[in-house]
């Protein structure tokens, strides 16, 4: 099991906005968590991220907790994060953006900069060419030196996958990676995920929206006002009855 | 003992200058999202407005108000011309132009009325005794403007239907959208409270000490280090926070020396963000 | 005339070193430092405080890069994990606190009166016109050495992830990289560059005084670097040029108007760089905001 959840619990003022949620997520297993808008599902990203500041439960990684490690930490320790609405470094290209993610450079300390600057520029060469890779993966070459804050929205999404792949993470959380995704790109997106699932890399998805992700995952978990209200399969949880109920009564 | 008593009385008098300017700061930092540099300045505008009326119709009470009036018209006239403009873009945008706007109105003042300092001519009177301690008239003349405004203030705050609107959108601006609160009101009621208070705070500093071009700039710092004790956003947390330091800088002073006054209140800055970053009354959101 | 030009561009060289620590700082890493010139400070009162106890000015001026850098390390780790507008705020009122401790411990900085008598740099290449030349050549020197580093920065892992941190902070931490270290070494490196100006400065006027250091000459770096493009290396130039023609063409203005006194003309300055930073704001927010194009 890579990742472990248990009873993570966050109130804003008097709101609950997570409410003893737990899950688990196998190795190199493929999740996915659902929920009317409100349900407090980006919200219990952020805690187990470590973005927010939980009021209780715990986080586990590969049965170590990571509870108390800041977010940065948390990423360094094989769990990286997208966002909802992406944020890509808008002023650097694509490839930078890549290269920004790769972990443990030498050339981000100044002292090394300067006086091992062979070492340095050997490194560089293999994070570049880790990013050309990844790049082609993602069917990104057409744009890998243009500045990220000009791709549209499934690009970004994509290049926020591709960040992530740079860090060498072992577990992937994808915030809502279908929103604002025109239908083409969605399939694509979905279909690289499968590819690096099956490659070992285990993801943990929010949507909002049911039809890929139910067509993707093999394990889903729906939450609605901050509570776990089903679990199991795409097939089973759609016709979970309170399910039912909570998307339609949030309609309604 | 009476000595000490006398100097924490001092405190509360000059603490209540410092509540009020972190009072003007905290109701544009958590309204318009930005801290205001030119503060200090609007306060400046007040001294100067208040010396001058004074001097032409010798009521002190007059001058107050001309102070005020002279404050909210500055602060209105920066809303419309520079702040409204520069809501929609990043907060360092309008923190940059406050500076300007704090240096375009100490010019003014600068070439308006040169650089020499200004006294309100307020009568010499003996201090009162009251069992063994001084008390200064002019401090409690200082004392009966500020709780007069902070009174006019909370009430509008805490009593009206507008003042309800500024709270809710300081607490959540799109909330407030949603619910259908014009910004426009909002933000043209708190830029008018913001700069009387200014003001009044400027012409309580001005009788206490002396009034000059570069007074309300100083100011800055301690209402700064008020505001973020008090927890951005927070009136009441301000004043108080206010009240508090200037007691501390008063009973320190014998210590660290006059000069270093303000240099002091920097180190409660730097203390309040080491320890509570969200101030004493802020919620823990306020710092990332 | 010569002469003239040679002081002109000899502050100009000064006042690009500071916009090039101040572009470092806010243009690659978005830090917003009001107190650029409370680092000034520091340097130029260690640069006089040493020259006097005769330490060659190599040394001298080591040690006051060294000192400003030293002074922003605790200012960085206390405000750099908050809000970016409190350091802003942080970092104005260290300026205002540093003139404050050298206006009042008179034993070691004489105080209001200052610390006159600096001895001039390249003083063996004898006095006037070809000394000052000397110190223009060396601050050019000193200048292209800076730019060539700020490239070498810009180009590096390390100008990626100061850059990523201004683009969004969040997506850093998210990939597992700690933006306040990195913020900090960005603030030192600027503050020892400002201490380096401050040095020169010191030497060059002859004298330090606390009246030297007010927040004005903080934003009017705000203002070169607006105007020369927050972001490019070259803008701190090309911005402090224009700022420098702009600061004398006033003083021309004195001649020509008459009946404005000295006092005066010191407020006219402040109201037009502060019509400046608001008219930036309002109708140049490109400067301000970037465009950051670096190549």
């Amino acid at each position: 099991m890579i990742l472990a959840i248990e009873s993570l619990s966050k109130a804003f003022g008097g709101l609950r906005v997570v409410d003893d949620v737990s899950l688990t997520v196998p190795d190199g297993g493929l999740v996915g968590v659902i929920g009317p808008n409100g349900a407090g599902k980006s919200t219990l990203f952020s805690l187990v991220t470590g973005f927010v500041a939980a009021d209780s439960g715990d986080v586990t990684l590969d049965g170590r907790s990571v509870a108390t490690l800041p977010a940065s930490g948390r990423a360094r320790a094989g769990m990286v994060r997208t966002f909802q609405v992406p944020r890509e470094f808008a002023h650097l290209t694509v490839r930078e953006n890549l290269m920004a993610a790769a972990p443990e450079q030498s050339g981000e300390r100044l002292f090394d900069l300067f006086f091992h600057p062979a070492a340095v520029r050997a490194q560089e060469e293999g994070v570049r060419r880790q990013a050309t890779d990844i790049i082609e993966f993602l069917r990104l070459t057409a744009v890998a030196d243009t500045p990220a804050g000009r791709l549209s929205g499934g690009q970004k999404k994509l290049l926020e996958l591709g960040r992530a792949l740079m860090t060498g993470a072992r577990l992937i959380l994808l915030d809502e990676p279908f929103a604002g995704v025109n239908p083409l790109l969605i399939e694509e997106i979905s279909q690289r995920i499968r590819e690096l699932n099956g490659r070992g890399i285990g993801f943990l998805i929010i949507e909002h929206d049911l039809g890929a992700l139910t067509r993707l995952v093999a394990t889903l978990h729906a939450m609605d006002r901050g509570c776990l209200i089903a679990t199991g399969t795409p097939d089973a949880v759609l016709s979970n009855p309170r399910v039912r109920e909570a998307y339609l009564g949030g309609a309604a | 003992m009476a000595s000490f008593v006398e100097l924490v009385l001092t405190g509360i008098t000059s603490g209540l200058v410092v509540g009020l300017a972190a009072l003007a700061l905290t109701l544009v930092f958590g309204i318009a999202r930005f801290a205001n540099a030119a503060t200090g300045d609007m306060m400046t505008v007040g001294a100067y407005a208040a010396v001058v009326s004074m001097a032409a119709s010798g009521s002190f009470t007059l001058g107050v108000v001309a102070g005020a009036g002279a404050g909210i018209v500055v602060a209105l006239l920066a809303h419309l011309l520079v702040f409204r403009r520069l809501a929609a873009r990043a907060p360092v945008t309008s923190l940059l132009a406050s500076i300007g706007v704090a240096f375009v109105i100490r010019a003014a003042i600068g070439v308006a009325f040169g650089h020499q300092q200004k006294v309100f001519g307020l009568p010499v009177v003996r201090p009162w005794r009251i069992f063994d301690v001084r008390v200064q008239p002019i401090d409690l003349a200082v004392v009966i403007a500020a709780a007069a405004t902070l009174l006019v203030v909370f009430l509008i705050l805490y009593a009206t239907p507008i003042g309800r609107r500024m709270r809710a959108v300081a607490d959540d601006r799109s909330l407030a959208r949603v619910s259908g609160i014009s910004p426009d009101r909002v933000m043209v009621t708190m830029w008018a409270l913001a700069g009387g208070v200014c003001a009044v705070a400027g012409v309580m500093l001005g009788a206490k000490t002396v009034v000059s071009p570069d007074m309300g700039w100083d100011m800055l710092l301690p209402a700064f280090a008020a505001t973020i004790l008090g927890g951005i956003g927070h009136p009441v947390g301000a004043v108080v926070a206010g009240i508090l330091l200037g007691v501390v800088q008063e009973i320190a002073t014998p210590f660290v020396g006059f000069t270093y006054k303000i240099a002091l209140a920097f180190f409660v800055l730097l203390l309040v963000l080491l320890v509570r970053p969200a101030g004493l009354f802020g919620h823990s959101e306020g710092a990332r | 005339m010569e002469a003239y030009f040679v002081a002109i561009a000899i502050i100009v060289a000064i006042y690009t070193l500071l916009a090039l620590g101040l572009n470092l700082q806010y243009g690659l890493t978005g830090l917003i430092n009001f107190g650029h010139v409370g680092f000034m400070c520091v340097g130029a009162y260690t640069a006089a405080l040493l020259a006097e106890q005769g330490w060659p000015a190599p040394l001298s001026f080591l040690a006051a890069a060294i000192l400003a850098a030293l002074a922003a390390y605790p200012l960085g780790l206390v405000s750099l994990k908050l809000r970016d507008d409190y350091f802003a705020i942080v970092s104005l009122g260290f300026s205002e606190v540093v003139r404050i401790v050298v206006t009042s411990e008179r034993w070691l900085t004489n105080g209001v009166q200052g610390i006159p008598g600096i001895p001039k740099l390249m003083g063996f290449t004898g006095s006037g016109l070809v000394q000052a030349s000397a110190v223009l050549l060396l601050l050019i020197a000193v200048n292209i050495v800076v730019i060539l580093v700020m490239r070498r920065i810009v180009h590096s892992p390390f100008g990626r992830i100061i850059e990523a941190i201004r683009d969004n902070e969040d997506a850093v931490k998210a990939l597992g990289k700690e933006p306040v270290g990195f913020k900090v070494r960005v603030l030192m490196l600027g503050a020892a560059l400002a201490g380096i100006a401050g040095a020169f400065y010191a030497h060059y006027i002859g004298y330090v005084a606390p009246d030297q250091f007010i927040p004005l000459i903080t934003f009017q770096i705000w203002m070169a670097i607006i105007m020369g493009g927050v972001g490019r290396v070259s803008g701190a130039l090309v911005g402090t040029v224009i700022l420098m023609a702009f600061l004398e063409g006033s003083r021309f203005l004195r001649d020509v108007v008459p009946f404005i006194s000295e006092v005066e003309m010191a407020s006219v300055r402040l109201g037009v760089v502060g019509l400046a930073l608001i008219l930036f704001t309002l109708y140049r927010p490109q400067g301000l905001m970037g465009d950051f194009t670096r190549r």
